[in-house]
């Protein structure tokens, strides 16, 4: 799959890598913001900080002066996260009109983003988010009193839907409604959920199901499918689906943990010689050897106890 | 610009020697070999004698025993769904966590169909452990399906070996192997390393033949149902006219690689390693992945961690290098190569990962190119990453943790 990327992308991730005057790569040492996104883990992330000149009385006239990125991602990741610096400087904001500034925002001035890397712009915009967050917080302004329902990243918490990229419910709603995603291929390319193992998109309270919940549509009835078959099924049920040498520990295991100590009690213990197929020769050792009941011992309780944890097909033969 | 061309585990140049031989089947010889008239002879014979060099040239099998088909995938479909539907009785596959997705995602297919597949795993060199092979095989495995070399790192599985496991544990096992990255690279031999694989499937685009053309041997009696039904083609194994031009090619191409293997191979080895040393030496924080394991001689599998390969690729690109990449952003799906996962390779250095990949057609010159552009690649991407430290060229100190696999802090 080749590089569908637009000039201005390719242009703005060559300029960047090769440090060329007037690209943002960099961190403000004390940011008046700071915000990341994204993590190694999931392929990118984005640290952005700003530099504010602070309005001597009033925080929601600082401008936002400065704006640097360091990036860990792919082209238009780069790409984007110099897209992100460029608007926000050019744009003399303070840092609550920066917040107008959105994903499309950066897909535009990149002149197109190929769909499947929309992410990249909303790391941008997140990463901004979580910056503006953070002035906030340092200069004791109160966002929910401009009426801006801004949540940081670390208080969405809740059920994890998509476990490969740690999303969780409440952010997708969030996101679903703010981008205005209708399908799972829409959430995958904005916000990654959903694009590995792909196990939550029709799962119960997965991603269809959200989505149908937001956007009120009905699930379509589907004929049930036959169930898949058991990969690993539990050990105790079914001795024969184990190989010899696993059935022989198994068994082992069984008369160590709950056969042994009872014949210890009475000074005795057994020994296995051999196990063919489901036949166990088991042989008593110490004071249960001559025991008048011995067969008996093998039969009612070796045997039984084998049977309920183990395979109910087993026989044991005294030697 | 000149391209250098290290991707020769994707895709190969094509021979010039082969090209001429395919020549005259486009032009002249262009009859239908199931033809009756005189004309036609002349395509039924150039199959024949393409059948008869490629058995000869995998260790002296018979001809019969060499079935063309359209591609590596089609081979694997082929042998794998063929055994399945030929042994109905026996319900069990065992396979690895690394095979190409032509094998793997049959594999995922037959346990939708009810079966059970055994995934062996591989450890942080890409090797199998014998004994986990061992203890897979079990009274209702249908078939094996270990691959002979992986294509993105180029370790080498003991496939004559587990064969040989196999089959001496119940003979009614079917071997598959999946020998794409090493028909060409490695002398392959059905009559004596390998006499105890049933199935071996490859494609002639990996070793200088044009894709669109593979070929899959199976062994006399080997109980296998036919995939793709049509005429009496390949003896009823396989329906569709022959691909006469491609057949040949095919023919041609594995004759060329048998007879300069032994020129090529140490030129090849040596280029491939010198890259590793030169790299590693220049590179902090790069290590090879299956470094540790047997490995074919044309494939380097590098990590610089802290950096993302689709980012390296797009700078090798611009500068006339053509390599791949196990990364996310490459992969189409937004998960790192599932051969590195399988391995282990923690994720600051599976997103790094860059395959170079070479063939006879390379020269030393290409190695010199590639070792004066890429440490820069990687030193530009690593000033832009949150995770490097640029004064003292390591990643900062709260990244180094991620090295040995832990989590990047929370993903939100």
């Amino acid at each position: 799959m080749t590089w569908e990327y637009s000039e201005k992308t390719k242009q703005l991730f060559m300029d960047a890598v090769h440090g060329v005057a007037g690209t943002h790569m960099g961190e403000i040492a004390d940011p008046d913001g700071f915000g990341e996104h994204g993590s190694i883990a999931c392929g990118d992330a984005l640290r952005f900080t700003f530099r504010c000149e602070r309005h001597p009385s009033d925080p929601l006239q600082d401008r936002i002066v400065e704006a640097r990125y360091l990036t860990f991602g792919c082209t238009s990741a780069i790409a984007a996260s110099e897209a992100l610096c460029t608007i926000i400087e050019a744009g003399h904001f303070s840092p609550v009109q920066a917040l107008k500034v959105s994903n499309q925002d950066i897909v535009d001035f990149l002149e197109g983003l190929p769909e499947a890397k929309i992410h990249c712009s909303v790391m941008g915009a997140e990463a901004l988010e979580a910056a503006v967050f953070n002035w906030a917080q340092k200069r004791g302004v109160d966002l929910k009193a401009l009426g801006l329902d801004m949540t940081s990243a670390e208080q969405e918490e809740g059920r994890l839907v998509c476990k490969c990229f740690g999303v969780t419910e409440p952010y997708l709603r969030r996101k679903i409604k703010e981008l205005e995603l209708h399908s799972i291929p829409e959430i995958t390319n904005a916000i990654k959920a959903g694009g590995a193992c792909m196990s939550c998109h029709h799962a119960p309270g997965g991603l269809q199901d959200i989505l149908n919940d937001i956007w009120g549509r009905h699930p379509t009835t589907l004929v049930p499918l036959p169930s898949m078959p058991e990969g690993h099924r539990d050990a105790t049920a079914t001795g024969s689906e184990l190989s010899p040498y696993q059935f022989a520990k198994q068994v082992e295991r069984v008369l160590s943990e709950d056969v042994r100590p009872r014949l210890q009690d009475d000074g005795g213990n057994l020994e296995i010689i051999d196990i063919k197929e489901m036949t166990v020769y088991c042989r008593l050792s110490g004071a249960c050897a001559n025991c008048a009941g011995a067969t008996g011992t093998m039969k009612l309780l070796v045997e039984r106890i084998l049977k309920e944890r183990v395979d109910e097909r087993i026989r044991v033969i005294a030697v | 610009m000149e391209i250098v061309y290290a991707d020769n585990n994707a895709t190969t140049r094509v021979a010039p020697e082969v090209v001429e031989a395919m020549r005259p089947f486009f032009e002249e010889s262009y009859f239908n070999p199931s033809s009756m008239y005189d004309a036609a002879h002349g395509p039924a014979e150039a199959i024949k004698e393409a059948r008869a060099s490629i058995a000869r040239h995998l260790g002296g099998v018979r001809s019969d025993e060499i079935l063309f088909t359209s591609c590596a995938t089609e081979s694997n479909n082929t042998a794998i769904f063929g055994a399945v539907r030929a042994n109905p009785a026996r319900r069990h596959v065992i396979t690895t966590c690394v095979e190409h997705p032509a094998v793997l995602n049959v594999c995922k297919e037959l346990e939708h169909e009810g079966l059970e597949v055994t995934v062996l795993p591989v450890d942080r060199q890409g090797r199998l452990d014998t004994a986990d092979f061992v203890r897979a095989l079990r009274r209702d495995t249908l078939l094996v399906t270990i691959m002979h070399a992986n294509n993105e790192t180029g370790v080498v599985f003991p496939v004559g070996e587990l064969a040989r496991i196999a089959k001496e544990t119940d003979p009614g096992i079917i071997v598959h192997t999946d020998a794409t990255q090493t028909v060409g690279k490695l002398a392959i031999d059905l009559s004596r390393q390998l006499r105890h694989v049933d199935m071996l499937a490859f494609s002639g685009h990996k070793l200088h033949a044009p894709k669109g053309v593979g070929c899959l041997f199976m062994r006399r009696g080997t109980a296998c149902r036919p995939f793709l039904l049509g005429g009496h083609q390949e003896a009823g194994r396989r329906g569709g006219t022959e691909n006469v031009a491609f057949i040949v090619g095919l023919a041609r191409a594995l004759e060329l690689a048998v007879a300069t293997h032994e020129d090529d191979e140490p030129h090849i080895t040596a280029m491939r390693d010198r890259l590793e040393r030169e790299l590693t030496a220049r590179i902090p924080l790069t290590e090879i992945n299956g470094a540790g394991a047997p490995r074919l001689g044309n494939t380097s599998n590098l990590s610089c961690h802290f950096v993302e390969g689709e980012g390296i690729l797009y700078q090798l690109s611009a500068a006339g290098i053509c390599a791949s990449s196990g990364s996310a952003c490459t992969s189409g799906s937004l998960e790192t190569s599932h051969v590195l996962r399988g391995m282990g390779i923690p994720f600051t250095a599976a997103h790094g990962s860059v395959r170079f990949s070479f063939s006879r057609y390379n020269r030393k010159g290409d190695v010199d190119h590639i070792v004066s552009v890429f440490p820069e690649v990687i030193a530009s991407l690593r000033r832009l990453s949150p995770y490097w430290d640029n004064a003292s060229d390591r990643p900062r100190p709260e990244a180094e943790g991620m090295l040995h696999g832990a989590p990047a802090g929370a993903p939100r």
